[in-house]
């Protein structure tokens, strides 16, 4: 479990999240909707053990993750993976791309070796590479270059090199934006798969009908924290928070 | 003298003025010493480089122009800094290194890495932001998010080892006076290099030869041009 | 005479050795100094001097570098110790200079003027007159000054001056500048004007340069042979070599850097250079050295009369 406990954040001028308490467990999708600059960005990237709340307690499965040693961290930073709201691909090869969350947690010895066989050019693609990207249907463009896959591909891709460690935690930011059906469809998929696979997800999204497709939860972002956050299906029917109903129904604009 | 490069320079070539092993005995001198040194600057300037790119700290704009000055520092200037400190008189006097090639090393090193430096701070600032974050939030420390930049900035990282490769082989001044252009007497080089070679033959009025060894300094700087442009091409993350 | 039969034993040594080891480069040929032994011992070094393997720097003037006079004659001299020559050609001035900061072992140059001042000042010691060449006038054969033939330097400078005729300058401060403005001194002119160029460089360039423009310049008579089949400008005033003035004589004299002064200077194998380059051997081998059928320097170490002014400055009278 993920909890944050009391958080604030700001980056300078004036808060970004403030006093906000929420967890999130395996096997849970939880949707984070809320107007944009509101904070969704921030939340994710604390949740994803990237960002340093200013103040406030983020534990990841009982420890307190800032207040371990910087070896400790890192251990638990590698439980989570996260895919960013902007392109974020490595300029090389897409398996270059997924592979690197398992080669940054191998040896260096077993990094030379492989680096040496890949000079060689004998270098199996691992099971679970493969299988991460299947899972977004791209087990057929292993050798393509990044820079020259669509944003669908992309986006695809960013999730497969999240998923292919293994994590037991998923921050996805606005993962279908400026994506069309089918590759909304693949990504939502795949959330899915995840989720069967006993990761905790958070997804960012503008989406609200994205998140009732998706979710176990709803968190609704305004102001500086959570208007309402609880089961998808509640907080959509049944809001008990007035700005909450008229963000979900359109009339709230910020 | 009238000086037609075209029908002078291949008679020139055919039979060589030189002695043998002269001329690839100044090769090997300039590529020694030029390799060297422009390895040594990499090995500071890449590392200068990401730090300064990475990592906000006080004094880092009068470190940047402390860089932007040593690019167009006159290599004479530096041949006489260098001239000094190894000097017998000089803090390093009891070395023992003027006139010799371990000191044509070290000034063309003071060249070199202000440009080499200069320029992988711009390609390393160049490599976004998301990427670096990607790396870390894959999983890698900061060592891996480091390689990953470097892997990034390659081609530019490549440009700035070229650029202080060619600033180091073809430059004249500092070599001439710290090394002192020294063949011994069987004719292989000891501390004479492509440059300083033109330099005598220029000064002895023998414009021909002058010109084979320019021809042949031209050579090397596009072969190691090219080299390094196919590698920065092939290399790197399995292009 | 005992110089003589050690060279010999070297020499038979060193090339029994050499012909051994195919290579004479990196092989350590040492002769005995003191022990008469082992001259064609492979194991040599052991009994030696101790200078085997060891390397001398030389400081010189381009006038001598340039004309391949050094490379001509060092091998004998790396072959007879087993130590290599760094030979670094520099203007006179500049030589001096880096003798003077104990940078190299011992200097050849040809400028009486500033040899003495750097005697004088402690730097160097033993001093031996070596060889000498002579300067020569040249200058474009439609000679525009008309200073052919004359019988004196610097009654042809003054033509050039009142002539306003190109002329070209070392202006590097080299024993050929130094000369050539000690004759404009003696001659009472102070060269000035677009007429005079100072160019900075070494011989070779400043014959081009005057050959480019159809200048006058001084030159020593070694680099103008070794170029002149290049250039088309001719000898207008002889040197004392062809008779001509005794002041464009060009003395090279060698000094071995002052061993108390730079305690690092390798003193020994300074003077072993210098007794060998003085030696009537060697002496020989100079003035058998030719480039474009020419005899370049003279050889002057070597005499019966005595020659008491060599080791002192020019002029001395008994200390001041
Ligand atoms: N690194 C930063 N430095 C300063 N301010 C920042 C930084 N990152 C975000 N902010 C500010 O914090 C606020 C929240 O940003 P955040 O990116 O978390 O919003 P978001 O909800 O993800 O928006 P969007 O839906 O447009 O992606 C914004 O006002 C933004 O300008
Ligand atoms: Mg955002």
């Amino acid at each position: 479990m993920i909890r944050l406990s009391n958080v604030s954040h700001t980056y300078g001028d004036g808060p970004v999240l403030e006093d906000l308490s929420m967890s999130v467990d395996p096997g849970e999708v939880l949707a984070i909707i809320g107007p944009s600059g509101v904070g969704k960005t921030t939340l994710l990237r604390v949740l994803a053990l990237f960002v340093r709340p200013s103040s406030g307690t983020t534990e990841l499965d009982g420890r307190a993750v800032w207040s371990v040693g910087e070896s400790e961290r890192l251990a638990l930073r590698r439980r989570i993976g996260m895919v960013f709201q902007e392109a974020s691909l490595f300029d090389a090869s897409v398996v270059r791309n997924v592979e690197y969350g398992l080669r940054v947690r191998e040896s260096w010895r077993e990094r030379l070796r492989s680096q040496f066989r890949s000079v060689l050019g004998s270098n199996g693609t691992s099971e679970a590479v493969e299988e991460a990207l299947e899972v977004v249907d791209l087990d057929d463009s292993l050798e393509q270059d990044a820079d020259s896959l669509s944003g669908g591909e992309a986006q695809r891709v960013s999730f497969a090199r999240a998923l292919a460690y293994d994590p037991k935690y998923l921050m996805l930011d606005e993962p279908t934006s400026d994506l069309d059906p089918r590759n909304t469809g693949l990504i939502e998929d795949a959330i899915g798969t995840a989720r069967e696979r006993g990761i905790g997800v958070v997804v960012a999204t503008h989406d609200m009908h994205q998140a009732e497709r998706i979710a176990d939860r709803v968190g609704v972002l305004l102001g500086d924290g959570f208007s309402e956050i609880g089961p998808t299906e509640r907080v959509f029917e049944d809001p008990t928070d007035d700005r909450t109903r008229k963000f979900i129904s359109g009339e709230l604009v910020y | 003298m009238a000086l037609d490069p075209a029908v002078d320079l291949l008679p020139a070539l055919l039979d060589s003025p030189f002695r043998e092993g002269y001329v690839s005995s100044i090769v090997y001198v300039s590529l020694y010493v030029s390799v060297i040194a422009v390895s040594l600057s990499t090995l500071v300037s890449v590392p200068v480089a990401i730090v300064m790119g990475f990592v906000d700290f006080r004094g880092k704009q009068f470190v940047k122009s402390v860089i932007n000055t040593g690019m167009g520092f006159p290599s004479v200037v530096v041949g006489l800094l260098v001239l000094f400190a190894v000097s017998n008189q000089g803090p390093l006097g009891s070395l023992e290194l003027i006139f010799t090639k371990e000191a044509m090393i070290m000034s063309q090193f003071v060249l070199a890495t202000p440009p080499i430096t200069a320029i992988s701070l711009a390609a390393v600032t160049g490599v976004e932001g998301n990427v670096r974050d990607a790396a870390r939030v894959l999983g890698g420390t900061r060592l891996d998010v480091a390689l990953v930049v470097i892997k990034e900035a390659r081609y530019g990282i490549a440009t700035a080892v070229l650029a202080g490769f060619g600033r180091a082989i073809s430059e004249v001044g500092s070599v001439l006076i710290v090394g002192g252009n020294i063949t011994s007497s069987d004719g292989i080089s000891k501390t004479r290099t492509l440059t300083t070679a033109v330099q005598l033959e220029a000064r002895q009025g023998r414009y021909e030869t002058a010109m084979v060894l320019g021809a042949v300094l031209v050579a090397i700087v596009l072969l190691v041009n090219a080299v390094v442009v196919r590698l920065g091409d092939t290399g790197g993350m399995g292009r | 005479m005992s110089i003589q039969r050690r060279r010999f034993v070297a020499a038979v040594g060193a090339g029994a050795l050499a012909g051994a080891a195919g290579c004479l480069g990196g092989t350590p040929v040492s002769v005995g100094s003191s022990s008469s032994a082992g001259a064609g011992d492979a194991d040599a070094s052991d009994d030696g001097p101790g200078v085997a393997g060891e390397t001398l720097t030389l400081t010189t003037t381009t006038s001598t570098y340039d004309t391949g006079l050094l490379d001509a004659i060092h091998p004998d001299f790396e072959e007879m110790y087993g130590v290599s020559v760094d030979a670094v050609a520099q203007g006179t001035g500049a030589a001096l200079e880096t003798a003077r900061n104990g940078d190299c072992d011992v200097v050849m140059v040809h400028a009486r003027g500033l040899e003495d001042e750097f005697m004088r000042n402690g730097y160097g010691v033993n001093r031996r007159d070596l060889m000498f060449n002579d300067f020569v006038i040249v200058g474009p054969t439609d000679d525009p000054a008309g200073i052919e033939g004359m019988g004196s330097a610097t009654e042809a400078l003054t033509a050039i001056a009142d002539a306003e005729a190109a002329f070209v300058s070392r202006g590097d401060n080299s024993g050929t500048h130094t000369k050539e403005r000690n004759l404009w001194e003696a001659a009472g002119t102070d060269p000035g004007g677009d007429w005079y160029q100072e160019i900075g460089g070494g011989m070779g360039e400043a014959l081009n340069n005057a050959n480019q423009q159809g200048a006058y310049t001084l030159s020593d008579r070694g680099t103008f042979i070794s170029q002149r089949s290049e250039i088309g400008l001719t000898v207008l005033v002889q040197g004392p070599i062809e008779d001509g003035p005794e002041v464009l004589a060009n003395p090279y004299g060698v000094m071995a850097v002052n061993p108390g002064v730079h305690d690092d200077a390798n003193y020994d194998l300074a003077m072993a250079y210098i007794g060998w380059v003085t030696s009537p051997g060697v002496q020989e081998m100079i003035s058998e050295y030719e480039s474009d059928g020419e005899q370049l320097f003279f050889p002057e170490a070597v005499s019966e009369n005595p020659d008491f002014q060599q080791y002192v400055p020019d002029g001395w009278n008994g200390g001041e």
